[in-house]
Formats: C-alpha cells, sequence, structure tokens
C-alpha cells in the first residue's frame, strides 16, 4: 500500500505537513509515553467493553443476577464480608441491596458509557463537518444560514436540553441510542465552527486554487483537497469530545433521565451508589475510579493526538522533522 | 430519605397541596423496635424528663401553609399538633396503644346518634387561646368553615363529603351564613350533621381543621403567619413560608385540660429546608444544638442504616416506628392481559418479596405484605396470603397459571413506576420484580415516569396503565380510609383523581362499606375491615409487597421516645432534652 493511500485510508494527514502521513503520525504519538500509556489503558477499556459478556461468563457471573444471600438485609442490604464482598466468586464484590456481581456490571456499563460517547461524538463530527464545509464552501446565504444555526446550537444548554428531550421521548425507544442521537445531536457545533473557519482559510491556499483551476467541481474538491486536511483538527477536536460524552452520559444517567434500569452504565451506577460512600466505599469507588481513569487517559491520549498532527508541537518532539536521529542519540 | 407523606395520595394529586402535612409524622421507636432500633419510651439519654431547654427540629420540608384549615395531617400532625388543639386526637402512646383516637378539647369522642348521622361534642372547661380568651364551639364552627374557602384549601376533602351541604359551601368570607349542618346551641356544644352515617367521625375529629379560629382574628390567607396558639406553644416567628418555626411556651395552656401533650422544652426550634443527608450527618454527630434535636419527616436510608448498625451508640439513637402505610403492585384489570385473573394470580405468586425488601432497605426498613391493609390492629389486620409466594417466589406455580390462562410460552407486559429515589415505587423495587418475573418466563418492560407524571398517569381513568407500583397511606389507623377510597365503586371518578384503580363496582362491596360506617364501636368496625380486605383480596386487584419501618435518628440528649403506630415517628410533644 503506498503512503499516499494510507494518508487518504487513515484521513490524517496534518494541515502543514501532508506528506509524511500516518506513519509519522503514529511515531509521534508513540514518542510520547503519557500518551502511549493512555492509549493502552483506553485499549484496554474497549477491549473489556467489547468482551464484556466473555469476561463475566469467565467470571461465572451475570450482570443482572440478585444474590440476596451476599447482603446483610437488616443492615440495609449491605454487601456481607469486607471491601464490598470482593471474593473468589465476585472479583470486585457485590452491588448493596441487590448483590448484584458488580464485576460483570463494571464491564456491561463500559459498554453502554463508552458505546453511547463513541456513537455521541461520530454523529457530532459528522455534523460538524458537514455543516462547516457546507457554510465555507456555500453560496454567502448557505453561509448565513448555517451559521447562524450554529451560533443558536452553541448557546443552547446541552444539559437542559437533554433532560427535556429524553423525559419526553417515549421510553420504547432503545434509550442508548437516545441518548447518543441527543449529545450528538445536541452538541456539534464547535467541530463546525473549527470546519468552517479552516476550511475557509484552505481555500485560499495555492493547491485548492489549482485543484479549482483544473476544473474540478466544489464538492470534489472539498472530498480529496479539504478534507484530508481538516483531519487534523477534526481528530484532534474529538479526542477531546470524547471524554466529554462519557462525563455527559454519566451526568444524565446520574439525574435519572438516561439508561434505564436493570441496564447498567458507570453514570447510573454512581447514581445508587452515592449514598453509601460510608457504608461500602468500593461500591462508590469503582464507577467513579473508572471514570475518572477513562476520561484522563483519553484527555492525554487527545492532547498527544493533537501535538503528534500539530507540525510545532512535533517539531519540538523532534520527529518526523528529519531530526530523529538526534533523538535516538539522546536516548542512549 | 423522605418520609413519604401520609396523605401523598391526594397530595400528589391535587398538586396545590403542600407536604407540610407531614407534619403528622415524625419517628422513632414504637415497642415493635427490633434490633439496632431504639427501644422505645425512655430511650436515649436517662434520667427523668423535666421542662426547659430548646428542642431543635431538623426537617427537609418546610412547615408550609401553617394554618389549621390548610394542613393536611394524620391525627392533627407533629409540629401542628403544639399549636393547634383539636376537637379529638392520637393517643401519645407507644405503639398499638397510640394508634387510638382520644378526646383533646372535647370531653369524650362524641355522642352519636342512633344511626351515626349526628355527632354532638362537649368542649372541657377552662379552655385558652394564647391571649386568655376563651376557647368556644363557635370558633371550632368558624375554624372548620374557613377550611371550605378556596383561598384556604389543602385539608383532607372528609368534611366536604360528609357535612350537609358540604359539597357546595364556600367558606365564611363568601357565605356569611355559615354550615347548617354544624350546630352551636351554646358555648361549649357543637354538634355536626352528616349526609350518612360515619362511625369513624372521631378519627376525623383529630385533624387541624377541627381547631378553633378566633373569627375576629382571622386575616384569611396570611393568619398562618401567626395562627392563634390554642396548644402548649405559639408561634414567635415563622420565616420564609416555615421554612424556620419558632415557637415558645403558651402561658394560657393548662396541662389540666390536656392529658396528651407533655410540653416538656420551653422552646421549639424547626429548621427546614435541609438535605436528608445533612439533616441524618448531623443526628448522628449530635454536636451542639444537635444534641437536643429531632428530625419529623427524615428517615435513614439504607446506605446510612448500613452506618448506623455498625455503631451501638448510634444504634441506640434510633427510633423505629409503623405507621399505616402499604406498598403494592396495582393491576387495571381494563387493560389486557391483566383483565384475566388467572394472569394477575400468575404475578402474585410469582413476586419475590425478598429481593424486594432488599431493594426498599432491607429487613430493618420493610416488613413483606400479603395483605392489603397495613399489620396493625387498629387496621383490623386479618392475616392472609392467597397466593402464597414465599419468601422468594413461586415462579412454578406461576408458569403453570400462565398455561392455563393462554400463556404457555410466557408474557411481555410493561411495569409503570416512578423515578423519585424513594425505595417504594422507585426503579430499584421495579427491577427486583422485573428479576423475580423473569423466572417465571414473565418479561417486564420497565417504564419509568418523573413523579409528578407519575402520579397523574396512575390516577387518571382514561390514562392508567395496566400494571404499575403503587402505594396508600392512611389519613387515620382505621380499615375505612384505607379501603374505601380504593375499593368502593362509588368513589370511582372519570375526570380527576381517581384511586379506585382497580374500576371495582362490586355490589357486595359498596354494601359492606356502608355497613361498617354504620358502626361507631370501633373495635368492631375494624374486625369488618379486616374481613373485607381479605375478601377483596381474593380477586388479586393488587399485589401487596412490603409496609415500611421507619428508623430515624435522634440527638444524645432527647429523652421521652414516643412513638406511635398512628404516626410511626417521634412525637415531639412528648420529647424532652434535659
Amino acid at each position: 500500500m503506498s503512503e499516499a493511500l494510507l494518508v487518504q485510508e487513515a484521513g490524517a494527514a496534518p494541515l502543514a505537513a501532508p506528506a509524511s502521513g500516518a506513519r509519522q503520525f503514529w511515531r509521534r504519538l508513540r514518542a510520547q509515553r503519557a500518551a502511549t500509556a493512555a492509549a493502552a489503558v483506553v485499549l484496554l477499556l474497549f477491549l473489556a467493553a467489547l468482551a464484556a459478556p466473555l469476561l463475566a461468563a469467565l467470571a461465572g457471573q451475570d450482570p443482572d443476577t440478585f444474590h440476596p444471600e451476599l447482603v446483610d438485609s437488616a443492615a440495609g442490604g449491605v454487601p456481607r464480608g469486607s471491601f464490598g464482598g470482593i471474593g473468589a466468586d465476585h472479583w470486585l464484590g457485590v452491588e448493596p441491596q441487590t448483590g448484584r456481581d458488580l464485576f460483570a456490571r463494571i464491564v456491561h456499563g463500559a459498554r453502554v458509557s463508552l458505546g453511547v460517547a463513541v456513537a455521541a461524538t461520530l454523529l457530532q463530527v459528522t455534523i460538524g463537518v458537514v455543516v462547516g464545509l457546507a457554510a465555507a464552501l456555500g453560496n454567502r446565504r448557505l453561509d448565513q444560514v448555517l451559521s447562524r444555526i450554529t451560533d443558536i446550537n452553541v448557546a443552547l444548554p446541552l444539559m437542559v436540553i437533554a433532560l427535556g428531550l429524553l423525559a419526553v421521548v417515549p421510553p420504547s425507544f432503545p434509550r442508548p441510542v437516545l441518548i447518543a442521537l441527543v449529545i450528538g445531536g445536541i452538541n456539534w457545533a464547535g467541530t463546525s465552527k473549527i470546519v468552517r473557519a479552516q476550511a475557509l482559510a484552505l481555500k485560499t491556499l495555492d493547491f485548492v486554487s489549482a485543484a479549482r483551476l483544473s476544473g474540478r467541481g466544489r464538492w470534489s474538491i472539498a472530498r480529496r483537497e479539504l478534507l484530508p486536511s481538516l483531519a487534523a483538527p477534526v481528530i484532534t477536536y474529538a479526542a477531546l469530545l470524547f471524554p466529554v460524552n462519557i462525563t455527559v452520559e454519566a451526568a444524565l444517567s446520574f439525574l435519572g433521565v438516561g439508561i434505564k434500569p436493570p441496564t447498567p452504565s458507570w453514570g447510573q451506577m454512581l447514581t445508587e451508589a452515592d449514598t453509601w460512600y460510608q457504608s461500602a466505599p468500593t461500591y462508590l469507588l469503582l464507577p467513579a475510579g473508572l471514570l475518572f481513569v477513562t476520561v484522563l487517559s483519553l484527555t492525554v491520549l487527545g492532547e498527544g493526538v493533537r501535538t503528534a498532527l500539530d507540525p510545532r508541537a512535533a517539531s519540538r518532539l523532534s520527529i518526523g522533522t528529519g531530526r530523529e536521529g538526534r533523538t535516538k542519540e539522546q536516548a542512549s | 430519605m423522605s418520609q413519604p407523606s401520609v396523605i401523598s395520595r391526594r397530595v400528589a394529586t391535587t398538586a396545590a397541596v403542600s407536604l407540610a402535612l407531614v407534619a403528622g409524622l415524625a419517628a422513632c421507636a414504637g415497642p415493635q423496635s427490633n434490633d439496632g432500633g431504639g427501644d422505645g419510651a425512655g430511650s436515649g439519654a436517662s434520667g427523668k424528663p423535666q421542662k426547659g431547654g430548646t428542642l431543635t427540629v431538623l426537617n427537609s420540608n418546610p412547615q408550609e401553609d401553617f394554618d389549621p384549615a390548610r394542613l393536611y395531617t394524620s391525627g392533627g400532625g407533629n409540629v401542628p399538633s403544639l399549636v393547634f388543639r383539636t376537637l379529638t386526637t392520637r393517643n401519645r402512646e407507644n405503639g398499638e396503644a397510640g394508634a387510638q383516637v382520644v378526646p383533646d378539647l372535647a370531653t369524650d369522642l362524641g355522642t352519636p346518634s342512633k344511626n351515626a348521622t349526628v355527632w354532638t361534642y362537649t368542649l372541657k372547661d377552662g379552655l385558652k387561646y394564647e391571649d386568655g380568651t376563651a376557647i368556644t364551639s363557635g370558633d371550632i364552627k368558624y375554624g372548620i368553615e374557613r377550611s371550605f374557602a378556596a383561598e384556604l384549601s389543602g385539608g383532607a376533602p372528609y368534611l366536604r363529603d360528609w357535612l350537609i351541604g358540604g359539597a357546595d359551601y364556600q367558606g365564611p368570607y363568601k357565605d356569611k351564613k355559615g354550615l347548617d349542618s354544624i350546630e352551636v346551641p351554646d358555648d361549649r356544644t357543637i354538634v355536626f350533621h352528616l349526609n350518612k352515617p360515619e362511625g369513624e367521625f372521631p378519627y376525623l375529629a383529630t385533624q387541624t381543621q377541627t381547631t378553633p379560629v378566633p373569627k375576629g382574628k382571622d386575616t384569611g390567607t396570611t393568619y398562618e403567619e401567626h395562627p392563634v396558639s390554642s396548644g402548649p406553644y405559639k408561634v414567635v416567628s415563622n420565616e420564609n413560608d416555615g421554612e424556620r418555626l419558632v415557637l415558645e411556651r403558651n402561658p394560657h395552656w393548662s396541662a389540666a385540660t390536656d392529658e396528651e401533650r407533655k410540653a416538656y422544652p420551653d422552646k421549639i426550634d424547626v429548621r427546614s429546608g435541609l438535605d436528608s443527608a445533612v439533616i441524618n450527618q448531623r443526628l448522628s454527630a449530635s454536636q451542639g444544638a444537635d444534641a437536643a434535636a429531632v428530625t419529623t419527616d427524615t428517615n435513614l436510608g439504607p446506605a446510612e442504616l448500613a452506618k448506623v448498625s455498625g455503631d451501638k451508640k448510634l444504634a441506640a439513637r434510633v427510633g423505629t416506628g409503623h405507621f399505616g402505610y402499604t406498598n403494592y403492585i396495582a393491576f387495571n384489570p381494563k387493560v389486557k392481559p391483566f383483565d384475566d385473573p388467572k394472569v394477575r394470580q400468575a404475578i402474585s405468586y410469582a413476586v419475590d418479596r425478598s429481593s424486594v425488601i432488599n431493594a426498599a432497605g432491607g429487613s430493618s426498613l420493610a416488613e413483606p405484605a400479603t395483605t392489603y391493609l397495613p399489620n396493625q390492629k387498629s387496621f383490623g389486620y386479618t392475616p392472609y396470603d392467597h397466593f402464597p409466594a414465599g419468601e422468594t417466589g413461586n415462579a412454578a406455580k406461576a408458569r403453570e397459571l400462565l398455561k392455563e390462562a393462554g400463556h404457555p410460552k410466557g408474557l411481555k407486559v410493561t411495569l409503570t413506576h416512578s423515578n423519585d429515589k424513594d425505595f417504594e415505587t422507585s426503579p430499584e423495587i421495579a427491577t427486583a420484580l422485573q428479576a423475580a418475573l423473569k423466572k417465571a418466563g414473565i418479561t417486564v418492560e420497565l417504564k419509568g415516569l418523573e413523579s409528578n407524571d407519575y402520579s397523574d398517569t396512575i390516577h387518571s381513568a382514561s390514562k392508567e396503565p395496566g400494571f404499575f407500583l403503587a402505594h396508600w397511606g392512611a389519613d387515620w389507623p382505621s380499615g375505612g380510609p384505607f379501603l374505601a377510597p380504593i375499593f368502593d365503586g362509588r368513589q370511582i371518578v372519570k375526570d380527576g383523581a381517581n384511586f379506585n384503580t382497580a374500576f371495582l363496582d362490586d355490589a357486595a362491596v359498596n354494601k359492606e362499606i356502608d355497613e361498617i360506617n354504620k358502626l361507631t364501636d370501633l373495635k368492631a368496625a375494624a374486625a369488618r375491615w379486616g374481613a373485607l380486605d381479605k375478601k377483596i383480596g381474593e380477586q388479586a386487584l393488587t399485589v401487596p409487597l412490603f409496609h415500611p419501618v421507619y428508623k430515624r435518628l435522634f440527638g444524645q440528649d432527647v429523652k421521652n421516645v414516643v412513638i406511635s403506630d398512628w404516626t410511626g415517628v417521634l412525637d415531639i410533644s412528648q420529647a424532652a432534652v434535659k
């Protein structure tokens, strides 16, 4: 596969360093130790989420079975045993009051939390790119209309609208899909603004003019010339949106309009756990800690992606700028 | 968590009514208190209760609308009962004895006519307001009439339903002539004329609407800022509609005329608007003024109970009480497949009460229920278990019934519940039922509604779902206000708040309700209510799940803790802080 093809596939050609492509991006990313560690954590979490039923089966548990014998009913349903009932059967202990296995709920919860965030981010990016590009390339009228819509979108209070929307949609509509649609549908303005501004700037550059002079159509130019160049800022922005979307899902579930029981999500688990911080601390610490680690990892990774795609930052890393040799020397 | 209000059913639907009535419920240790609970009277600090000191009340809900016409209380309320005396009141004793009605302003429980449609009361001698003027029967008549004014709404509907002419009366501001069905032949006598026999009138007379209000001092809607006290305390200040209420001794109250209220503290300081977690935290720390503090509306939640159970000293400061209350599954037989008794029976067999009780906070906070009536003598509790599910459910029997009903492959149904975090009709309970019914081949889809939407939906004849979580609390500890609104066919409300959610209109049931209402012997009536409950239970129109148990902390200086089965909560008229 030629390098040019790779670039197109990964869609990762940065604005001012279009030549060296995806391989260079990976090298720059790998050079950042924190970002590499964060990427490993994120990968692990995604794998755990994908393999949730498998992992739960491995532990011999499922997320929905009640184990009343594992909680002390007379004491409010606090898990029996130390550290919230952690043991060979229940690796992370059990949920107070119900005795449901926490390991199974945590990994199944990861599916919802991460899945919703992925879907919402993809939606935000797609809407943002389409609207931003259309505004930049369309006539003035279209630009004005789309820009106003974007402004309005910026002004929308995400949580308030989400609370309202989630409360009116009939409960038969699949909840995770709905939450992804709501978060994605409300919070795309940032992407669209970035895309529009970048596309307007790129439009005046020589390679775009050349393409135009060669007689290519507007949308062909958008696809072939602008999109690859927009990849860097968009991916960077998406990497920062993603952890935000995780916390929004958690917040919505925490406020009781998110995922419906018995489906677990980390935010929903946090809601249930908030009163238990003194009597069963592990119950609260697990989802809280996982959310923290996930969001932190994703933020660090996002920052790493940004650095890897930013030529100025990359030059500080001394990678992909023809000065790698020196880095190696320094390292040795 | 906050205690569910007694009258939550009506309050919820007539949204205007504030939860001030929660005043009716305070919490503490009754004789039934089990391990971990306080041991009733005398628990807390040792030594004989003495007069003096300040009792602090830490509450979630403010004492809104502190006007006797507007309060919706059970037995006269807890804080309101310190200021407002009523014709009759609840017995201030621990446990079962506390579920009795006793005279307050009146000399006795009233003299009924032969068919219990006319009730006559005589006032005690020497009754005085806080300004030293005498309390007259005319003031009680006026107080009741005020409660009919639209601007002073909020009380229970019984007076309007029972008094002749009550349905059309608009209150004394619009209709100066007053209500003819309340007669005051002299200053110490008052006579009520009812449109049908009501043997339980003495229970109704405990509500704050029978508090005397001197006509000359009535300021209408602003009366609540300084209502004229007939009780041991008077209002010194009332900030932000009951958010902070300070009460001090009423020098003209005489203990000689009041056998019920002990009134040990010199001052009562009610501070509301606090988060329930904060209240429980402050009561468990019990520092400074909080050592002499109680709460009249905040229970220990499951997590807090778990913490308290591990601490012997704290556990000794927990009062345990029982209030007549049932949490249950309700069916709407107009909705398929719940029109089929076999389906309703199958669900009755399939429920796992132990997991439901765990979801409600565990065996210390809930007791299994197989009867619709609360498990207390005053309600006429008659044990039955028509569809025995055992502790954890009888899935095999449920499957068998479903097969007979033509659902050999199981069923798919929707269970409606509220999204409140109250451990009553909340997602936790619904999820526990979902898991249990799954074992019987019943797939349950959960439908959670927001608080107001939930109560509107389940009490609307047209929108009522087929299968939902519900609860019912008593206005007074008797079978009447528990069974009649739910199962009397003449109380089905087509447009408005309907509580007969099963739309039961059974001539035999209606007739028996009428017959029991004629009884003035409350014990005999209780037995009949119990028998009626057992009979109605055969139809599987509800699946009783559990009766809640109230656990509440009190400060370390609080003495003379009395918790009756009427309210299930610590009675502040008995508490001492010295």
